[in-house]
């Protein structure tokens, strides 16, 4: 939707970069994508052909990265590099170039843009460096701006700086944001809508009011309940979810988070759970799904939350030895009481 | 800027220490050589102590070296040729220095061309027929040795393909004219630059292949830039450091290696009168040419170190 805020949220390891780079082409050989569709203005950039994708790059849909030291390059200066994004596509007249690159260093509150311009990416500090990306991935006023943990590399007061940043640009320019982080609060303070990505899938989308207040899927429900709460009992220990994602090589049938689920049934190794609307505008692909969950196996109060510890299923034989990975086994054979 | 300034004067005061050493011991070393300057004429006795006395080769080797040195710093002069007694040796010297920059220029150019554009072909079409073609020839490049070259160029142009190409590739000995013409230099300036950019052929694709899997390549990607402005405005210019490193040691294989291609094509450089110089010896063109040779060596790597600072924003002195 055209100057929409959309937070993409998983662990690490769950596809959500990937998801970003296919979105223009840029995933890195050996990769590739195999199937499916992704549009944009109702055309398939998938099975589009590169020349005419390499258009829509930079001008249509921009992409800034984790790491602003690593993704500017070292050799060419900051103001360069933000023309030459320009200059790719005949968006912006050729003899206004240099004056808004310059505007735009202001416009992402870089002090003494003009000079600044002129500096390589190694005399900027990191805040400022992802500024420049910022300014960069704007400067042909796209529709979409695709931010991959824009903020993972930079410190917490600088995170905020950023932040507040893209969302004032979102409201004065209209330029629609998809973020990618696995930071809930980050999304909580940016996004409108969200989607919860897990394995490579999606399991749970919706606004973000209500995904926060009332999570329907159990990898959400658990993201949320990881966050350390500053009005916490002291001697209360960090909440996680046990295990790790899957080897997207290996995946276990049917449901993906099943190794992992304390609500887990017997259905979950079986079938592979499709996205269904829960609520208004919400969807989740589970077949438990948390009001369920509140509703029969206590979850308002439980505490362990080891896998199958809520609901008491253990995998079927030969599931577990089959495909759970060796890293998950632990958790998925744990004892359960 | 002025701490480059500052990094230049100190580089040179280092030549200029390194000179000093190495021209006295190539000093010490040729005077220790077995006969004398003046064994081909069969003066004995009283006629040959005149000799030596003459040119001052009766006076201990320190001496003489602090005669040859103040000849350098106060008349600009190396010496007299002992062979050909009495002449002069600078201005032949300095005539056949440009003769052999000439030649070690152009092998130059061939060897960083020809190794740049070979690593970055094969380091963009990877694991094609592309790049087992380019990296084969660049193997045979440095595992044949540069004389091997040189014959066959010989053979190939100056011979057997001599009614094609109407004698404009043609080596007689000695060679006429002062440089030959420029299809005359292409010949052993390829027999010399094939080597070395064999080397530079590796270290490219190497480091293209390096920089190429680097965020900020995707970031270009991402831009909407085209493929060529991708490869060589963002990723060679940044792979161009790590080639840049070994550029000193191809100037020293280079300068090395025309001692023997100039014997081979007859060329009348500063390699061809080395060689020459120690079997007459002709102890003051030795030492004149070492001396240049040092100088070179030294300068070429100073360039080297600043052209890291072109490169390379962050690199600075």
């Amino acid at each position: 939707m055209p100057g929409e805020t959309l937070g993409l949220v998983g662990e690490s390891g769950c596809g959500k970069s990937v998801t970003a780079l296919s979105i223009l082409g840029l995933v890195q050989r050996p990769g590739r994508i195999v199937g499916g569709k992704i549009l944009f203005k109702g055309e398939d950039l998938v099975r589009m052909p590169v020349d005419e994708l390499r258009d829509i790059r930079g001008r249509d849909i921009a992409m800034i990265f984790q790491d602003p030291l690593s993704s500017l390059n070292p050799v060419l200066k900051v103001g360069f590099q933000i023309d030459e994004a320009m200059q790719a596509h005949d968006k912006i007249p050729k003899d206004q170039i240099e004056r808004r690159g310059v505007d735009l260093l202001k416009e992402v509150r870089v002090p003494d843009a003009a000079r600044r311009a002129n500096d390589y990416p190694h005399q900027f500090s990191g805040g400022m460096r992802q500024r420049a990306m910022i300014a960069m991935g704007l400067s042909n006023r796209p529709e979409i701006l695709i931010a991959d943990e824009p903020t993972t590399a930079l410190d917490v007061t600088v995170q905020a700086q950023i932040l507040e940043l893209l969302r004032d640009l979102n409201e004065a320019t209209g330029t629609s944001i998809m973020l990618i982080t696995h930071n809930l609060g980050v999304v909580a303070g940016l996004c409108k809508r969200v989607i919860v990505m897990y394995a490579g899938e999606i399991v749970e989308q919706g606004p973000v009011e209500q995904i926060f207040e009332s999570p329907q899927h159990p990898y959400t429900w658990s993201l949320l309940r990881s966050i350390p709460r500053i009005d916490a009992d002291r001697r209360e220990r960090l909440r996680s979810i046990e295990g790790l994602p899957p080897d997207l090589i290996q995946l276990p049938p049917g449901c993906k988070f099943s190794p992992r689920c304390p609500y887990r049934i017997e259905r979950c190794f079986r079938d592979d759970p499709q996205l269904k609307e829960v609520a208004p505008s919400q969807e989740a692909a589970c077949w438990v799904t948390m009001k369920r969950a509140y509703a029969e196996m206590g979850a308002a109060t439980i505490t362990d939350t080891r896998p199958g510890a809520a609901s008491g299923v253990r995998p079927p034989k030969g599931v577990a030895a089959k495909v759970v990975d060796a890293r998950t086994i632990d958790a998925a054979e744990g004892p359960v009481r | 800027m002025r701490g480059t300034l500052i990094y230049i004067g100190q580089r040179l005061v280092l030549i200029v220490f390194t000179v000093l050493v190495v021209s006295f011991g190539v000093f010490f070393i040729v005077h220790l050589l077995p006969g004398n300057a003046f064994v081909s004429d069969r003066v004995h006795g009283q006629a040959l102590q005149i000799l030596l006395h003459e040119y001052g080769l009766d006076q201990p080797i320190p001496v003489q070296y602090w005669n040859w040195l103040t000849g350098i710093v106060l008349h600009g002069s190396l010496g007299v040729s002992l062979y050909i007694r009495g002449l002069p040796i600078t201005p032949l010297v300095l005539r056949e220095l440009s003769v052999s920059a000439m030649l070690g220029g152009a092998a130059l150019i061939i060897t960083i061309g020809l190794g740049v554009t070979f690593g970055v072909l094969a380091a963009v079409r990877q694991n094609s027929w592309v790049d087992y073609l380019l990296t084969t020839i660049a193997v045979i490049g440095y595992s044949v040795p540069s004389f091997v070259i040189a014959s066959l160029g010989i053979l190939i142009f100056g011979q057997w393909l001599n009614n094609l190409t109407n004698g404009v590739i043609y080596y007689p000995e000695p060679w006429t004219g002062t440089y030959g013409t420029l299809a005359e230099l292409s010949v052993p300036a390829i027999a010399l630059g094939f080597y070395t950019s064999g080397q530079i052929t590796r270290i490219t694709r190497a480091a293209m292949l390096d920089v190429i899997q680097q965020d900020y390549i995707r970031t270009a990607r991402a831009k909407g830039l085209v493929d060529r402005v991708v490869v060589l405005r963002h990723a060679l210019r940044n792979a161009l450091v790590p080639v840049t490193s070994i550029l000193g040691p191809t100037v020293i294989s280079i300068i090395v290696g025309s001692v023997v291609i100039e014997n081979i094509f007859g060329i009348p450089g500063l390699g061809k009168e080395f060689v020459e110089s120690i079997f007459q010896h002709d102890y003051n063109v030795t030492v004149g040419v070492f001396t240049i040779y040092a100088v070179l060596i030294g300068v070429a790597n100073l360039g080297v170190d600043l052209i890291y600072t072109v490169i390379d924003p962050r690199i600075r002195y």
